[in-house]
């Protein structure tokens, strides 16, 4: 079954992304967590994108996060295709106010709270997947 | 021409059904026989037809709008498979509406039809093949990685908002269970309706924290249908029909969970409400019965607060003082609504559209919401990201 997952994981990235996802993945896997910022507005906008949605500009540079945000919702999978239970998910609002990003929570259920502070850290997958992870600042 | 004289001539649906039973053609056949019938209109009659992809966990259909005209025998001036996830039968139907306006159509056929149930309970690795794989742009390159196989997880968080931003209970929530189950009790086509208690509401398993199994709406197939006539063919029906007198339709740029806009209140269905009630010339107190898209519990409260029956955070509290019961202020969800009646996502608007009518007609038998002459249909698609609806009048 993982390799199914797998599988689709991939197909997903590679058929259904544009042309920066498998971008935005190699960096995970050199674990760096990076978007992209418009060139001529500033605009930063997660995921990233080959253009600017504000102004269409498609002049975008990837910068790199800063990792750290606030814990804004989380619930666990007891379904997951993916990760045994506890599969802690969660919504995190980076520091840079460009929104909330889905991610797992590598930490317990109970132990959570809305609000909480959080940074990245990574999660291998397989050879060829990497994905983010947050963890609560201590 | 004003959209206040173009009216459902008639209507119909199936049961909603833990299994898909008979073919989508069979299916089609059957509920488009018995929608011209209850029109009372000859299928030579029909200019227009629109149906919707079957179902959203399966394999895409190409063609199907063509290939169901040619089943079926209908020859058309318009012809159309409409696909918006869950409102997908009211872009349909609006589509429909608008040819209607412009004049080129005059009885225009709508269908929804889910056979998602089926191909779902095979088995579970098919389901991640044929299913998951082929919708890869309902969990994307970005959310899908993580194992997301379904968006019960993403209305588990806007719960746990909601919960958290109104300072509400599982307690509150496990009410609007109860209230929609018991007018189920009422409906011979609801799936469940076998009245439970919020005990047994309290009791049953998480699926994904706050939601449990019976705050969710169960997955489902089936198919509905209507016919829309020119105000010219509704002028000589047998029976006088009921009017679409609003329409709204509204959707925010953002798929399933918005980057920074609220996960409690959808600026789609604020916007698609006042639009249906303003084309309508009504105020949402002028409706006496209606049916919303909720799919949880919590998601029901939010969709009426943001359709304005009540301020924010106190839907809860109506569900628990009966202000939503057939009897009460404004009847929601007599059908017993997605939780009980049961959810078949490209078929579930046109559902709600048929109990309107029905109820409107004074059909509606045991669970007959009485002298109700405003109805209101609302569909969502993704968690809330779009809207669309209707305002139905008796005349
Ligand atoms: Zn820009």
């Amino acid at each position: 079954m993982k390799e199914i997952i797998d599988q689709v994981s991939l197909r997903a990235i590679e058929q259904y992304g544009d042309s920066f996802t498998q971008e935005y993945y190699r960096r995970l896997k050199e674990r760096t967590f990076c978007t992209t910022r418009c060139q001529e507005c500033g605009e930063m906008w997660y995921p990233p994108k080959p253009f600017c949605p504000k102004c269409y500009c498609e002049k975008v540079a990837w910068v790199e996060l800063s990792g750290k945000g606030k814990l804004y919702a989380f619930t666990q999978q007891e379904r997951s295709l993916r990760f045994s239970k506890p599969d802690v998910i969660g919504l995190v609002e980076l520091d840079e106010d460009i929104g909330r990003i889905l991610t797992r929570i590598e930490a317990k259920f109970e132990e959570l709270e809305i609000g909480m502070e959080m940074k990245v850290s990574f999660i291998d997958i397989s050879n060829e997947l990497t994905l983010h992870q947050f963890v609560p600042v201590k | 021409m004003s959209n206040k004289n173009v009216a459902i001539a008639g209507i119909s649906t199936s049961r909603v059904t833990k299994n898909f039973e008979t073919s989508i053609k069979d299916l089609s056949f059957k509920i488009v026989k018995e929608a011209l019938a209850n029109a009372q209109i000859p299928k030579e009659d029909v200019d227009g037809f629109f149906v919707t992809n079957p179902g959203m966990a399966g394999h895409p259909y190409c063609m199907l709008a063509c290939d169901l005209a040619d089943y079926l025998q209908l020859e058309t001036k318009s012809l159309a498979l409409m696909e918006t996830g869950g409102t997908s039968s009211f872009t349909a139907l609006h589509f429909a509406l608008d040819e209607i306006l412009s004049g080129r159509t005059k009885v225009n056929l709508v269908l929804g039809i889910d056979s998602r149930a089926k191909e779902v309970i095979d088995d579970f690795k098919s389901f991640i093949t044929d299913g998951i794989m082929t919708q890869t742009s309902l969990y994307g390159s970005y959310k899908g990685p993580y194992g997301i196989g379904a968006p019960i997880p993403y209305y588990a968080m806007s719960t746990q908002r909601y919960l958290y931003e109104q300072k509400l209970t599982e307690e509150d929530l496990a009410e609007v269970s109860v209230r929609l189950r018991e007018n189920a009790s009422r409906n011979p086509r609801a799936l469940y309706q076998k009245p439970i208690s919020v005990e047994e509401v309290m009791a049953s398993p998480y699926l994904s924290p706050p939601i449990k199994l019976l705050d969710c709406s169960p997955f489902a197939s089936g198919a509905a249908a209507c016919v829309l006539v020119s105000p010219e063919v509704a002028k000589d029906l047998k029976e006088e029909p009921i009017y679409i007198t609003g329409i709204g339709e509204h959707h925010h740029p953002s798929h399933f969970i918005p980057l920074k806009d609220s996960l409690t209140e959808s600026i789609a269905i604020r916007e698609a409400g006042a639009e249906a009630f303003a084309s309508a010339g009504i105020k949402p107190a002028d409706v006496d019965v209606a049916e919303v898209y909720g799919v949880f519990s919590g998601t029901e409260l939010m969709i009426l607060e943001d359709l304005d029956f009540f301020k924010k955070g106190k839907a809860a509290l109506a569900f628990k003082e009966g202000k939503t019961a057939l009897d009460g202020e404004v009847a929601v969800d007599p059908s017993g609504g997605r939780l009980s009646l049961g959810h078949p996502p490209s078929a579930t608007p046109m559902m709600e559209l048929v109990e309107i009518v029905e109820q409107l007609r004074g059909e509606a038998g045991e669970r007959q919401v009485k002298n109700a002459r405003v109805g209101l249909v609302h569909a969502e698609h993704g968690m809330l990201n779009g809207s669309i609806v209707l305002i139905l009048e008796k005349k």
